[in-house]
């Protein structure tokens, strides 16, 4: 039988991408300059899919607002998982609301429509379907080993380099999969849903399906550079394209003096000021702005930043209605960057700002910098390592 | 104010195309709801109450026609009862009609009636449509021509929807109330509204007032009102039919709030640009003065155009519309702006044709394009809030203001500070959004004897719109004052049951004075909620604090105004209002 509805798990927030998902869930932070969500629900629509199910839980309101009662013309059926215990527990909430077979995908990673299909079109023979695909660096997602199609072990973050296939996290289930999630036992109160899957992969009841094409995913911050580099790469962008890799909305205003060097995208509403250079490889987001005489290189600049007149930003990710006043100085990575205990070494990034923070004229960051959400720095200081959230920074 | 459906070519899906149509109209009333089916014979079904009193009514039994109308009341003649529900119908039982309007020949009509041996069942001005059709259909005229005779003796407002039993067809008549076509693959329909058939169709023809519309299963035609055919364009209605769900949210009312930052977007796109400070309307007017005509909501965007429009210095006034026809203003040169989010709201359109009427140039403010208030004024500027489904107003005040804030800067000439301003705000509106305590505010005043809301200058028309939004979903007493009135009368009110919500932006004058203000409230021990943006020190006289984000003082009036919907929202919420539908009102009003 076809399947013609997918469930969508956009309940979690990604912790390890603070301070950027302060206010909004990770499947809301920008692919270059729209919403990671969105081109999941554009695979899934372009697949043929005709009913959404969003599970939201943390910060749901900003998945409502954003995409409302429907999505290209599909309408979506808004799910609550109100304590975020896992994705098998937020699939758990949707059962009222599928089908006999469905579609099961991340909401926070960038797919095509493909893989979609792809897992769609295996289901006619098999009860659990998932989408595997060759990834350079298996270690850092979940592994899978399989033969002859049918998937015989599952392994989240492997030692080993010999695991060269992941799970995609586009999966295809009939109702059985409820029954797997209910047997699955807790870890720590979560209820993951590669728990439930492992188990059905234990009975190798598990068919895996080979795609290929875009796949990224941003564990932390500074992924999203990466994920901008490789959306922008693809061309999948939503802006009509101006010239070789440069995408302008319509409803943008760039002034003729300003120099848009591709690849690079411009939301609309944005206005890039005379003798701006932005790019390559930035995404500047809706409603914002690039004062005149600012250089942009490697940046995804999300909704309603400002970037004052003769800044300079390199390898920088802000998150919405981030001002940084004139002459503001991110000279860009390599970087040593901490994430809780952690120290990430060499890291491509300049600086993240989370939303709303107010930087005044003349502020620098030294590489690697993570300001925390609404802080103020204040005129002419130099900034390092972390700022917290709402502190305010003085000279 | 009423909704009204129609449709033919359905077959047996007929009575649930109605009661669908009607579901989505409820916005316009829902004290009672009726339908009628004619096909050889004709059947009536309809109750007092909301639209499931009538869904449980109709359960079970078997109506089926091919042709039928439907109509969801807001009372305005006679009490809401089953009898005087539409549909209604003649003594032989034959005809059916819906009507939204107010007849105001009626009463000379229905004497003429009874004289002439009609019984009559109902206290409605309606009721005499079906007797007039009676009337002709006896004298020998079919029914198409019994229908227009029947209309040609109406005076008032009216959109109007007749079914007479062994026709299939439905004819319908419209005069200052809205009435759209819709065009389907295999059937056609009528309503007040759009989204009463969007489900079907995306094509649709606008009526103009005098016209006149048939369908039958085969044939739609516009006529005017001598029966000569009118050639018209059918228009493709942009939305989407799933724009009016609820998206999650328990309240259309709460998903409108949150849709502002969005809304606003829309209304600021490719109207600014900040670079080279400049706005650009396609709106041409060039006015020495400037007279706003508005009701409810709108009226209280329209005191904040006349502030805006003062401060540019241009003269300003507003007019509550109902009022304005009664001592008209004069008007020469001056610019009549009616300010109606639907389009449709009577008073205001009869405030325009007065003004209209005696000379002056009008703009019409709205939401809805292809309202009677766009057609009717000589130019239109669209708020672009998108369609606003809950009955209290919420993101088309944010438009509303945002409109009009444009509207002065296109005369004017703008400052990149004032266009920086206008694109911060969608930003700020959705910081509002994350950080608000409205609800902890609501709760802790919750049981409160009465709810006062004071302002000065822009913040004075947003204290009357916190009020009016507090009391039509929350029923509890609420009043808005200018705060430096305070003093001159309303203070005698204030008791220490009595939360006090001071608006106070900025650090100036204005501030200073309010804050003075709040000392006098603070002194009569009722607390204080300062709504602020935490320029002046007005926290340390405050009980509580909804802050907002620093920003220009046009801008903080819509924050601060969002601030007091998420209180008002939050308020109804913890009573169980109906916050959606409040009881004896209708989203827009379509009689005076």
């Amino acid at each position: 039988m076809t399947i013609d509805t997918a469930v969508v798990l956009a309940a979690g927030e990604g912790n390890r991408l603070r301070p950027l998902t302060h206010n909004r869930p990770k499947p809301m932070l920008p692919a270059a300059n729209r919403p990671i969500l969105e081109y999941v629900l554009d695979a899934l629509v372009d697949a043929g899919i005709s009913k959404l199910c969003l599970v939201v839980g943390y910060k749901r309101d900003r998945v409502q607002d954003h995409f409302g009662p429907t999505y290209r013309d599909v309408p979506i059926d808004y799910v609550v998982q109100k304590k975020q215990l896992g994705s098998g527990h937020a699939l758990q909430q949707a059962a009222g609301a599928v089908d006999d077979s469905f579609v099961v995908v991340n909401g926070d990673r960038v797919i095509q429509s493909k893989m979609v299909s792809a897992v769609v079109d295996a289901h006619e023979d098999a009860s659990a379907v998932l989408a595997v695909l060759e990834h350079g660096n298996a270690q850092r997602y979940g592994a899978v080993d399989v033969e002859n199609d049918t998937i015989t072990a599952f392994v989240e973050k492997p030692d080993r380099r010999a695991f060269r296939l992941i799970n995609a996290g586009v999966y295809a289930f009939d109702r059985s999969i409820f029954d797997a999630l209910a047997r699955a036992d807790r870890i720590d109160g979560t209820l993951p849903l590669t728990t439930a899957v492992e188990s059905l992969v234990a009975e190798r009841k598990v068919q895996a399906v080979r795609t290929n094409g875009l796949w990224v995913d941003a564990t932390y911050p500074w992924d999203l550079l990466e994920v901008a580099r490789e959306v922008l790469r693809h061309g999948l962008v939503e802006a009509p394209e101006r010239d070789r890799d440069v995408w302008v909305a319509d409803s943008a205003r760039i002034d003729p003096e300003a120099t848009l060097q591709g690849p690079v995208v411009v939301g609309p509403d944005t206005e890039v000021a005379a003798g701006a250079v932005v790019g390559p490889n930035v995404a500047l987001g809706r409603n914002a702005t690039v004062g005149a005489n600012a250089t942009v290189e490697g940046a995804v600049l999300d909704t309603d930043t400002r970037v004052g007149a003769g800044s300079v930003l390199v390898d920088c990710v802000t998150g919405h209605d981030v001002h940084l006043g004139p002459a503001t100085v991110v000279p860009g990575g390599p970087a040593d960057v901490q994430v809780g205990d952690a120290i990430h070494r060499g890291e491509r990034l300049g600086a993240v700002f989370g939303d709303r923070v107010r930087a005044e004229g003349g502020v620098s960051c030294a590489p690697g910098t993570l300001v925390g959400t609404s802080a103020r720095l204040r005129t002419g200081v130099v900034v390092a390592g972390q700022v917290k959230t709402d502190t305010e920074v003085v000279r | 104010m009423c909704g009204i459906v129609g449709c033919v070519g359905r077959g047996e899906e007929t009575l649930s195309t109605l009661v669908h149509g009607l579901s989505k109209l409820e916005y316009r009333g829902y004290d009672s709801a009726g339908v009628a089916l004619a096909d050889g014979d004709l059947d009536v079904v309809k109750r007092a109450g909301e639209l499931d009193d009538l869904r449980a009514a109709l359960d079970g039994d078997s109506l089926s026609g091919r042709v039928g109308i439907g109509h969801t009341r807001w009372s305005t003649h006679g009490p809401p009862t089953d009898a005087n529900a539409h549909p209604h119908r003649d003594c032989t039982e034959r005809v059916a009609v819906v009507h939204n309007g107010i007849i105001e020949n009626y009463e000379d009509l229905k004497a003429d009636l009874l004289e002439a041996g009609h019984e009559f069942r109902s206290d409605t001005d309606t009721e005499v449509v079906p007797h007039l059709v009676e009337d002709r259909l006896a004298a020998g005229d079919d029914p198409e021509a019994a229908v227009r005779a029947a209309v040609s003796r109406l005076e008032g407002s009216y959109a109007i929807a007749v079914v007479v039993a062994g026709d299939d067809r439905v004819f319908a008549a419209r005069e200052d109330s809205p009435l759209v076509l819709g065009l389907g693959d295999d059937a056609y329909y009528l309503a007040s509204d759009v989204p009463a058939f969007r489900e079907f169709t995306d094509r649709v023809v606008y009526l103009e007032d005098g016209e006149f519309a048939v369908i039958s299963a085969d044939e739609w035609r516009v006529t005017d009102d001598e029966g000569r055919r009118i050639d018209r364009d059918v228009d493709t209605v942009e939305w989407s039919p799933e724009e009016t769900g609820k998206s999650g949210y328990d309240h259309f009312m709460l998903k409108e709030i949150h849709e502002q930052p969005r809304s606003l977007r829309q209304c600021l796109r490719e109207r600014v640009s900040e670079l080279a400070g400049s706005v650009s309307l396609d709106v041409d007017v060039d006015p020495d003065g400037v007279q706003f005509v508005a009701c409810g909501t709108s009226y209280h965007a329209a005191l904040c155009g006349v502030h805006l429009f003062q401060q540019a210095g241009i003269p300003a006034q507003a007019f509550l519309a109902s009022e304005y026809a009664t001592s008209p203003p004069p008007v020469d040169g001056d610019l009549v702006v009616g300010v109606t989010q639907s389009g449709e709201t009577a008073d205001t359109l009869s405030a325009l044709r007065e003004a209209k009427r005696r000379g002056a140039e009008t703009l019409a403010v709205t939401n809805v394009v292809g309202s009677s208030v766009s057609r009717e004024c000589d130019q239109t500027l669209y708020i672009r809030a998108g369609p606003e489904i809950g009955v209290a107003a919420t993101k088309t005040f944010s438009s509303q203001v945002v409109a009009l804030a444009l509207l002065v800067l296109s005369l004017t000439g703008a400052s990149r500070h004032d266009i920086a301003a206008l694109r911060d705000l969608p930003g700020n509106v959705q910081q509002v959004l994350d950080e608000s305590d409205a609800e902890e505010i609501a709760r802790a005043y919750e049981g409160s004897d009465a709810y006062f809301f004071i302002g000065r200058g822009l913040q004075f028309p947003v204290s009357l719109e916190g009020a009016l939004k507090f009391k039509e979903i929350s029923y509890e007493h609420a009043e808005g004052f200018a705060a430096g009135e305070l003093k001159h009368g309303p203070l005698a009110l204030v008791t220490e049951n009595t939360p006090v919500f001071a608006l106070v932006t900025g650090d100036g004058e204005q501030a200073r004075k309010t804050i003075g203000n709040v000392k006098e409230v603070e002194a009569r021990g009722a607390p204080v909620v300062a709504v602020t943006d935490g320029k002046s020190d007005v926290h340390r006289y405050a009980d509580h604090v909804l802050d907002i984000p620093a920003s220009d003082q046009r801008t903080a009036a819509i924050l601060a105004n969002v601030q007091l919907q998420l209180v008002s929202y939050h308020a109804a919420a913890l009573l169980g209002r109906s916050i959606d539908k409040p009881r004896n009102l209708a989203k827009s009003v379509t009689v005076e």
